[in-house]
């Protein structure tokens, strides 16, 4: 029950950011809903994965794919790249506080002088912020690597 | 692919038309964003759909060129590319005037008109305002934070978005634009650091400046190398990479200033 309610937290929460920034890609309208549905799925599919023990990078890539097959099948329903309802879905997603950190601990380090902690922590974020955003677009890149080989898909 | 048309003679002019056209709907949809694998598959169909034998595209970070061949003549052209924003209304557009050429729903001064058309749909600013807003909050509830941290990275964000759509809109450089711009989010979360407001205000100040991320080029970047445009994907990592670097120098002087290093620790 509890993991229910985790759930639908994090699905509801999730789904703002995805139409917030399929709006500053100027998603056509009608295609905003899909966006949050699509949104929603992915981040609580990770979640929920991360639950069962998967480490982020394999949730991301499990959850993109997700997103991925989903987008597939209403491109093709309403004849629109996939893209637009993809790359908007898997934005909650994307590891923008690992990636700012890694960068501030470049900045710090040159200001501040080298130590150890600092070049972990560049070390660790910037590890997974590549690895998280790897797994989110070869995720999304699945369908039309795996299956549509070479083929246009709309 | 090749549609019937391919056999219908072409003449010089015509087959330069049709090359026009092709490489417009190449360009609006690199204006706009389009991954490289789209742009290459729009423009060889809707060439080939028009009647040329092929389509030839070579796609670089400022510039398309692209060759059309008919019965062993090729004329090739070079459009410019500036960067327009992210617009996936007119990805669409573009796709669909390609899809109904496709059908031959359209001959070719059709479609170039169709193109010519093509107006960029915006939201209403304050309603990507508020929304911007929200999803930077909606972030820090998705971290752990409490409603204070939620009240704060509303505010903070709403207003950063403010100052980044005032500044785009006088045409500054992005990598400036978005330095300021994370500079003012972090320096309005910082208040709530220095006030301790609610269980965890650190949070609020690694939320606000989310609206920076460069997604859409990061993940354009992977799958453009994942389907083979190494040289493209090289460009837009490097150009995110940029940003992401500009807003941290951003989030760095405002954490100098107010002297609250919150969230790098």
């Amino acid at each position: 029950m509890d993991l229910l309610f985790l759930l639908v937290d994090d699905m509801f929460w999730a789904a703002i950011p995805a139409v917030g920034f399929a709006m500053v890609f100027n998603v056509p309208k009608h295609m905003l809903v899909y966006c949050a549905v699509a949104g929603a799925i992915g981040h609580g599919f990770r979640t929920l994965t991360m639950h069962f023990g998967l480490p982020i990078e394999w949730a991301s890539l499990v959850a993109t794919t997700l997103i991925g097959f989903i987008g597939l099948y209403w491109s093709r329903k309403h004849l629109i790249p996939r893209p637009v309802f993809t790359v908007a879905a898997a934005i909650p997603m994307i590891p923008g506080s690992y990636a700012f950190a890694t960068m501030l601990g470049l900045v710090e380090m040159n200001s501040g002088g080298f130590t150890y902690q600092l070049l972990q922590t560049v070390i660790e974020n910037g590890l997974k912020t590549l690895f998280i955003l790897i797994a989110l677009s070869f995720g999304l890149a699945i369908p039309s690597v795996l299956i549509y080989r070479g083929r246009p898909i709309v | 692919m090749v549609g019937l048309s391919s056999t219908v003679p072409l003449t010089k002019q015509q087959q330069t038309e049709i090359t026009r056209i092709a490489i417009k709907a190449g360009q609006l949809l690199q204006q706009h964003g389009a991954e490289s694998r789209l742009i290459e598959q729009t423009t060889t169909r809707l060439g080939v759909a028009l009647g040329a034998q092929s389509i030839e595209l070579a796609v670089s970070a400022d510039a398309l060129v692209l060759t059309s061949l008919f019965e062993g003549r090729c004329i090739t052209t070079t459009r410019k590319v500036h960067d327009r924003g992210i617009n996936m209304q007119m990805v669409c557009d573009v796709q669909r005037i390609c899809v109904m050429a496709e059908k031959q729903l359209l001959r070719a001064a059709d479609v170039n008109k169709k193109l010519d058309k093509l107006k960029p749909m915006k939201y209403n600013r304050w309603l990507v305002v508020l929304m911007i807003g929200l999803s930077c909050a909606s972030f820090s509830h998705l971290f752990g934070g409490d409603w204070w941290a939620f009240a704060v990275t509303f505010v903070a964000s709403a207003t950063a978005m403010f100052v980044r759509q005032e500044l785009a809109h006088r045409h500054h450089n992005p990598f400036i634009n978005f330095a300021v711009t994370a500079f003012i989010a972090t320096l309005i979360s910082s208040f709530g650091v220095i006030y301790q407001l609610g269980n965890r205000p650190d949070l609020a100040m690694a939320a606000c400046v989310l609206l920076l991320v460069p997604g859409f080029p990061l993940i354009n970047a992977v799958s453009d190398m994942v389907k083979g445009h190494i040289n493209m994907g090289i460009a837009r990592w490097t150009a995110a990479t940029l940003l992401t670097f500009s807003v941290a120098a951003g989030i760095f002087a405002a954490m100098g200033v107010t002297n609250v290093m919150g969230w790098l620790s």
